[in-house]
């Protein structure tokens, strides 16, 4: 589903952020993505997102070649994505219910279907109450439910998390981690980059640890357990 | 394939292809409206750019509502316009009326007429009822004419035709007075092109303050547009509001445009007849008619318009996803 294949990024002045990364994870796998920060977890989730080009090496996600997509090919392709943002991300000026619907409006589907599939994923993460409210009325654990919504309310191929946790207390990091792991049993691929090693210890999923742009782990899943 | 399953997949794509046109559609008409909301909520912000579209509107039209009102005056003055030919005192009168004749079966002579010395002196007479009796003229001092009413009154026709009256043997003198007339052609003619320039400068500045406007939107909304644009929204999704934030702002600018014009020219109308009495003239209060209307609030809109479209695609780059 996400193949990197010595896939290097250098930004502009010669700051290398990833070297020659190999990595392919499968569909319906679930996997931490972990390392300090700088060590290159974000460009790893922009270059997945197509946010950022690679500067060599071939990387393939959702069987499309992102090299090779042309920019009106884009926003079809992150149609496929589900994105979990550190900070969710919410439009502030519109309702839960609104900020919900976003990805199905852009995709154009019909108001009809667009209530009955955002209160289902109001539903799932618990917020059906909430569909009225403004994001800021809410607490910071359902601010970043309610972005998981939004990330899943399409039932993307790919759901990517970028510290999905890293704002929350333990009690709520651990209700984020149950939702994703939901979505992973129904055939969800996951990836998910996060620096709570303690939370992904706890839990029995592939881990690949990022060092200074290099990755330190095999490639393969297999190889890893 | 089969026959069947391919007819199947046609189907499909064909409601696809139908589902896409009415989401298009819909998505136009959710843009159109809540952008529209944006103005009437910030109605203050809001009014004060297409009060300057509106303004900005005013001025030329106004301008070009008196110089088509000023036209259609000067239209009646020159009907009035003529030749007066002076003929020789050798010239009889049967050389006269054969002239007269000639002329006017001249296709740009509209017609024309003899006035022998006799009936020139009694109408002469006639108009110094008064003082006749204490002038002691001996004799008719007045020569005969002919007087030539053109039937084309634009200047350089009228110069050929008096071209071919300054030929003529006969004629002492001509009495051309319509220099005029060809002077206020030509004043009309400038006030014209300044109208035109004023129109043109005027219609920049619609178009820089409806971009500055749109500028500033798309960099109040940038957060909102890198958060779409990642959800997969396309360039023409993310332009759509603003463009039609443009067409609100040019309509709103235009129509306003159109009832300023109207006030002051109802405000004008008084003091402008008051003025045209004293020379005897009679001022029709110069509307704007249907199809001048639609000019102004079509332009309005077509230049805010083109003003959104300029600020999208300069500064819509800047707000890639990070």
């Amino acid at each position: 589903m996400i193949h990197f294949d010595q896939v290097s990024k250098r930004y502009e002045g010669g700051h290398e952020a990833l070297s020659s990364v190999s990595l392919h994870i499968e569909k319906g796998e679930m996997v931490f993505l972990t390392g300090h920060s700088g060590a290159g977890k974000s460009t790893m989730l922009k270059l997945i997102t197509r946010i950022e080009k690679p500067s060599s090496g071939q990387l393939r996600v959702n069987g499309q070649l992102l090299n090779r997509l042309r920019a009106y090919q884009v926003p079809h392709f992150r149609r496929h994505l589900g994105i979990v943002h550190q900070d969710h991300q919410l439009l502030m000026d519109q309702t839960v219910f609104d900020n919900v619907a976003l990805p199905l409006i852009i995709a154009g589907e019909h108001p009809n279907d667009v209530t009955r599939r955002v209160r289902a994923a109001l539903d799932k993460v618990g917020l059906l109450k909430r569909e009225k409210y403004q994001p800021i009325q809410l607490s910071g654990g359902e601010q970043q439910r309610v972005g998981i919504a939004r990330a899943v309310v399409k039932k993307p191929a790919i759901l990517l998390a970028d510290e999905p946790t890293g704002n929350l207390d333990p009690a709520l990091s651990k209700d984020i981690m149950r939702l994703f792991a939901e979505f992973n049993r129904v055939g969800t691929t996951v990836l998910i980059a996060s620096h709570d090693l303690g939370l992904i210890a706890r839990l029995n999923y592939r881990v690949v640890s990022l060092q200074e742009g290099r990755l330190l782990t095999t490639p393969f899943s297999g190889a890893a357990s | 394939m089969t026959a069947q399953s391919a007819r199947k997949a046609t189907n499909r794509r064909r409601v696809t292809g139908e589902s896409n046109r009415s989401a298009w559609l819909r998505h136009h008409k959710d843009s159109a409206l809540s952008s529209l909301m944006r103005l009437v909520r910030n109605p203050v912000s809001s009014a004060l750019t297409w009060l300057v579209i509106a303004i900005a509107l005013t001025l030329p039209t106004l301008f070009y509502l008196a110089l088509s009102s000023l036209q259609q005056q000067t239209e009646q003055w020159q009907e009035g316009g003529q030749i007066t030919l002076y003929l020789r005192s050798e010239v009889s009168q049967d050389q006269g009326e054969r002239l007269t004749g000639e002329l006017d079966e001249r296709p740009e002579v509209l017609r024309a007429y003899y006035i022998s010395a006799d009936e020139a002196w009694t109408s002469f007479r006639e108009t110094l009822t008064l003082s006749s009796d204490s002038l002691n003229l001996e004799g008719n001092p007045l020569p005969a004419s002919i007087v030539v009413i053109p039937t084309q009154q634009n200047s350089s026709q009228l110069e050929a035709l008096r071209l071919i009256i300054d030929g003529l043997p006969e004629v002492e003198d001509v009495q051309l007075d319509l220099a005029w007339i060809d002077r206020l052609n030509r004043f009309l003619e400038l006030i014209s092109s300044l109208v035109t320039g004023l129109a043109i400068l005027l219609g920049i500045a619609v178009l820089l303050v409806v971009g500055n406007t749109i500028r500033l939107a798309i960099e109040s909304r940038k957060e909102e547009i890198r958060i779409i644009k990642l959800l997969g929204a396309t360039e023409a999704f993310v332009r759509r509001p603003f463009v039609y934030l443009g067409i609100w702002y040019g309509l709103l600018g235009g129509l306003a445009a159109w009832l300023l014009v109207s006030l002051l020219a109802w405000w004008l109308h008084a003091p402008l007849g008051a003025f045209l009495s004293t020379y005897g003239l009679s001022a029709d209060i110069a509307w704007l008619g249907p199809r001048e209307s639609l000019v102004l609030v079509g332009s309005a809109i077509g230049v805010s318009l083109l003003g959104a479209r300029i600020a999208l695609w300069r500064h819509l780059r800047d707000a890639e996803p990070r």
